[in-house]
């Protein structure tokens, strides 16, 4: 029986900090167990032997460590209590949550015995069970073919990891092969971004391990225990691209002229066509949108690749993650129309002017106006769409805007020293070495206005840009007759429908969410999935490199390392159950799903909180690890201590409220004595049940407490609500329970919130005594 | 000139005096403000006068309470574009209104309200804000047409077959008239308009 396990309790003086405030010799004789010691530094390598030969000399089946948070060392202990199993052992926190908390030695004592003496009925309701370790298949998709996602596919290939890089648009290559020329900070000069970005395409094109789908998109995907399944559609390219050899003798017959959207629409391009020089694949496409099947390419191709009644495939691509590279667009005009751009042809983007001054754009790099002339005076106006709170505007700053205007400015001053160049502009960010390509524009005598344009207006020949310059206080009114918009960057149409496919989170502006945006670069908040480049904020090539880089890293530790998970999830009997799917539909984590004829529970994603149980009417689900023994067992082992006239306050924490608790006492704050926390897997498995028994059996109160962020909070403040309600109806007090938001950073508030708790229910005592 | 800031001083008070006033429905608009200039460079009195919308957030987030002086706060006349540019969401023309009232109430400029109080009076008189009979040679003046047009209201209505403008009726004028003397606003006009005609 539970009652006759052989229980050792090892107490660590963690070099004073435990022992200093705590009796150690009265918390010995105050415990009934078969084998008690107590040591200076229990965590260090002799713990090990320590440990092990006390459960072997004592035939120990179950262990207590009364010593720091289970937070800083349970994986050390329960590598320590090898061969028992690991969750044979239990901490009791009489550190971060006792010693260094509370200063009266006596209470302090007291509050260790009440926690050990917990942790020693808890640990008799411990289960063995074995941590879950999930190994994900090693192949990887790669969603988006420009610099980010090109980059990544080809670290994880050199790696030797199989990785699939799913491109929408007929070529690979994104915004960086039309971008023109590119600079670095350190180079104080632009290069030709085709000549760096083309090896880079063409590694990847020659490596084994990278399978290229262009025209493609993902659009549906299901995850099973690591596994992802995505469903791919591959829109017809209608040529065979392993036929044609792009000789572009088809284009030369084609009749149909369209706009060039690799141009930015500035020149015009036949409905078969090769979207640019260096495309890949190498082969030609049609636009069947503007094709009006004469035939002429068909007849005309000597290679009889032209496959006009070609149909979309789908296909499913099995991986065990994803690096998300999908990218940017630039902000749509149509939403500023103060500055003209629809109305008139001379106002155009950094984009546009970026494929005039290249030397494979409409005008083969030479600037001219749409009239032929070269310009006298550009004007470019700086954070169009960006910094800027209007409706559909972006509160942030899109980050690469000022280089870029610096960079084609020069380009301009480059090839045509009389042409002037007046950036208007509110704040120059250019950080770091990026300054010194400021000086140098300078130098270059590109002139500078502080002040954002409210409007461009055409008058006669030329435009009117009527901007304050704020460092005279002056309204100026420019004349030009080329104005150039710096536009916003914002999340690409792939970016927001992927993040909906994936069920992944995105930023209040759209962009892929990080898991943590300061210490966990490049992960999102659903496992095995990471991103890279402009899909999750603006940057500039270099930086979407790096990101790429880390992302490609990230997933190899993840298919090295496997994912190691606690194994307190829930269980289905399959005997009893029905399939009726009930359970599925209450899953807050999306954890389950009918997989053939079982209800399948993804321990992945599975937390353990116990929703789906009371919805099984066939009662065909369990948790792992007997969970509600051991709270009820921990509950009465604090309440089993009480004396007569002390304050009890129980708390339950997860992980996360554990935590900022934890930082009460690293940051040196006190609470009262009276508050006990009792760690939970997830909030949701403290039940009324548990609530009602320590209120009717000495608790003064109940505080539970969740992370607003957690997808049970509002599923567990309703059932504190309800509890509250009954506890009224049962003739208690129903202010003697509480429920709270805790945050991992706010440990200060919460130390209040403590504080405030206990003497609330020291003055409902006084009024019901 | 330099400014001395004592370690006293506490120029944002002025800032969050103006946050808190019940005609600013921006919040924190003003603290935002990075001096950008779009409002000036769209700012129609900016453009014909030396009004500065950029510099009124300026001189208010310097806490430069001297700017209820300026006389060219009385050049904003309300068309709201700064208000609806602004990249950052603050109302230049709200936070005018406020400076406006401040001035008023210190009894700065009363000499600039005092050609508006026939305004005030047509509340009195006929319940509705009316353009006061004084300006009608300067509008006729700015808008040729218009006296002829305002003479020939009544046919050009008839001809429209519009029905003659709905006034309210003598008691509603009474009511009206009541409220504003209750409220104190006559006391108030009367008061400016007295110290006015005192001068004269």
């Amino acid at each position: 029986m539970r009652d006759d396990l052989k229980v050792g309790v090892f107490i660590c003086e963690c070099g004073g900090n435990i022992s200093d405030t705590i009796d150690l010799d009265e918390v010995k004789d105050s415990l009934d167990v078969d084998f008690i010691g107590q040591f200076e530094n229990l965590c260090s390598l002799n713990g090990r032997k320590i440990i092990r030969d006390a459960i072997f000399d004592h035939d120990l089946d179950r262990v207590v460590v009364a010593a720091c948070s289970p937070i800083s060392h349970e994986k050390t202990f329960q590598d320590y209590v090898k061969p028992l199993n690991p969750y044979f052992m239990d901490m009791a926190n009489v550190r971060e949550q006792c010693s260094w908390v509370h200063s009266d030695k006596k209470k302090a004592t007291q509050k260790a015995i009440t926690l050990i003496n917990a942790s020693i009925e808890k640990v008799k309701q411990s289960d063995a069970v074995d941590p879950i370790y999930c190994q994900t298949p090693d192949e990887v998709a790669v969603i988006g073919g420009g610099i980010a996602g090109m980059n990544a596919a080809l670290s994880l290939a050199k790696q030797g990891t199989k990785v699939t890089l799913i491109e929408q648009s007929p070529s690979i290559g994104g915004h960086m092969a039309k971008i023109g020329k590119v600079f670095s900070p350190v180079k104080i000069a632009e290069e030709c971004g085709m000549c760096l970005l083309n090896p880079i395409l063409n590694e990847l094109v020659w490596n084994e391990n990278i399978e290229v789908i262009t025209n493609a998109k993902v659009i549906e995907a299901e995850r099973r225990s690591g596994t992802y399944n995505l469903i791919i559609e591959k829109s017809p390219r209608y040529v065979d691209v392993d036929r044609c050899i792009a000789c572009g003798k088809c284009s030369e017959v084609c009749d149909i002229e369209v706009p060039n959207d690799w141009n930015d629409g500035l020149s015009m391009r036949k409905a078969i066509y090769r979207p640019f020089g260096q495309s890949y694949p190498e082969a030609y496409v049609i636009d069947m949108e503007n094709c009006d099947k004469c035939g002429n390419c068909f007849r005309e191709c000597n290679m009889k690749a032209i496959r006009l009644k070609s149909k979309p495939e789908k296909m499913l691509l099995q991986v065990g993650s994803i690096i998300l590279a999908t990218g940017h667009k630039l902000f749509d005009m149509d939403k500023r129309p103060e500055y003209g751009y629809d109305r008139y042809d001379d106002v155009i983007t950094q984009s546009e002017l970026g494929r005039i001054t290249g030397v494979n754009g409409p005008t083969k790099g030479k600037l001219l106006k749409s009239n032929g002339e070269v310009p006298k005076r550009i004007v470019m106006i700086q954070c169009v769409g960006s910094r800027d709170e209007k409706p559909d505007g972006h509160r942030y700053c899109s980050r690469i805007c000022c280089t870029v205007a610096l960079k084609n400015a020069n380009i301009i001053k480059h090839k045509y020293p009389d042409t002037d160049v007046l950036i208007c502009y509110t704040d120059i960010r250019t950080p770091g070495m990026f300054e010194k390509y400021y000086k140098h524009t300078q130098e270059n005598e590109v002139r500078f206005l502080r002040g954002r344009p409210g409007e461009v207006v055409k008058k006669g020949d030329n435009f009117i840009v009527r901007v304050e310059d704020t460092l005279k206080g002056e309204f100026a009114e420019i004349e030009a007759d080329m104005v150039v918009l710096s536009t916003a960057m914002e999340p690409s149409h792939g970016t927001r429908e992927i993040a909906e496919i994936l069920n992944i989170g995105t930023t209040e502006d759209g962009f892929i969410k990080e898991s943590h945006p300061k210490i966990k670069p490049v992960t999102t908040d659903v496992q095995g999935i990471f991103v890279c480049g402009t899909a999750q904020d603006p940057k500039d090539i270099t930086e979407s490199i790096m990101q790429a880089t880390a992302a490609a890293s990230k997933v190899s530790e993840y298919n090295y390392g496997g994912v190691e998970i606690e194994p307190f999830i829930a269980e289905i009997d399959r005997e009893k159950c029905t399939l009726c799917g009930d359970c599925i539909g209450k899953c807050k984590y999306k954890s389950m799903s009918i997989q053939g004829d079982e209800v399948y529970i993804d321990p992945m994603s599975c937390t353990g909180c116990g929703k789906c149980l009371v919805a099984c009417t066939q009662r065909a689900i369990s948790v792992n690890g007997n969970i509600d023994e051991k709270i009820m067992a921990t509950i009465k082992g604090v309440l089993s201590k009480k004396e007569d006239n002390q304050r009890m306050i129980l708390v339950f924490l997860d992980n996360i409220g554990y935590t900022a608790a934890d930082n009460i006492g690293v940051n040196r704050l006190s609470y009262p004595e009276s508050i006990y926390i009792i760690k939970v897997h997830s909030v949701n498995r403290v039940g009324p049940h548990h609530i009602h028994y320590a209120l009717e059996n000495g608790a003064d109160g109940v505080f539970i407490g969740e992370f607003p962020g957690d997808l049970m909070y509002d599923e567990v403040e309703r059932k504190v609500d309800k509890v509250k309600n009954t506890i009224a109806s049962l003739n208690q007090n129903p202010e003697r329970l509480t429920f709270s938001k805790v945050y991992i950073p706010y440990f200060s508030g919460l130390a209040r919130k403590f504080i405030d708790f206990d003497k609330k229910i020291e003055e409902l005592n006084e009024i019901e005594l | 000139m330099t400014t001395q800031q004592k370690i006293t001083d506490s120029p944002i008070d002025f800032a969050e005096d103006i946050i808190h006033d019940v005609k600013n429905s921006r919040e924190e608009g003003v603290l935002k403000c990075v001096q950008c200039g779009m409002c000036t460079s769209t700012c129609p009195a900016a453009r014909h006068s030396d009004y500065n919308p950029r510099e009124i957030i300026e001189r208010v987030l310097d806490g430069d309470l001297t700017i209820i002086e300026e006389d060219n706060i009385w050049n904003c006349f309300y068309c709201y574009t700064c208000h609806s540019v602004c990249p950052v969401g603050n109302s230049v023309c709200e936070v005018n209104q406020i400076l406006k009232q401040l001035a008023i109430n210190n009894e700065i400029a009363w000499d600039k309200i005092y050609e508006y109080l026939g305004f005030a009076d047509s509340y009195f008189n006929a319940a509705i804000g009316a353009i006061p009979e004084i300006f009608f040679t300067q509008i006729d003046e700015d808008v040729p047409g218009w006296w002829e047009f305002r003479q020939n209201l009544a046919d050009i209505r008839d001809e429209l077959n519009l029905d003659p403008p709905l006034l309210p009726d003598d008691d509603v004028i009474d009511e009206v008239s009541l409220i504003l003397t209750i409220t104190g606003f006559k006391e108030k006009i009367e008061k400016i308009r007295d110290s006015q005609e005192d001068i004269k």
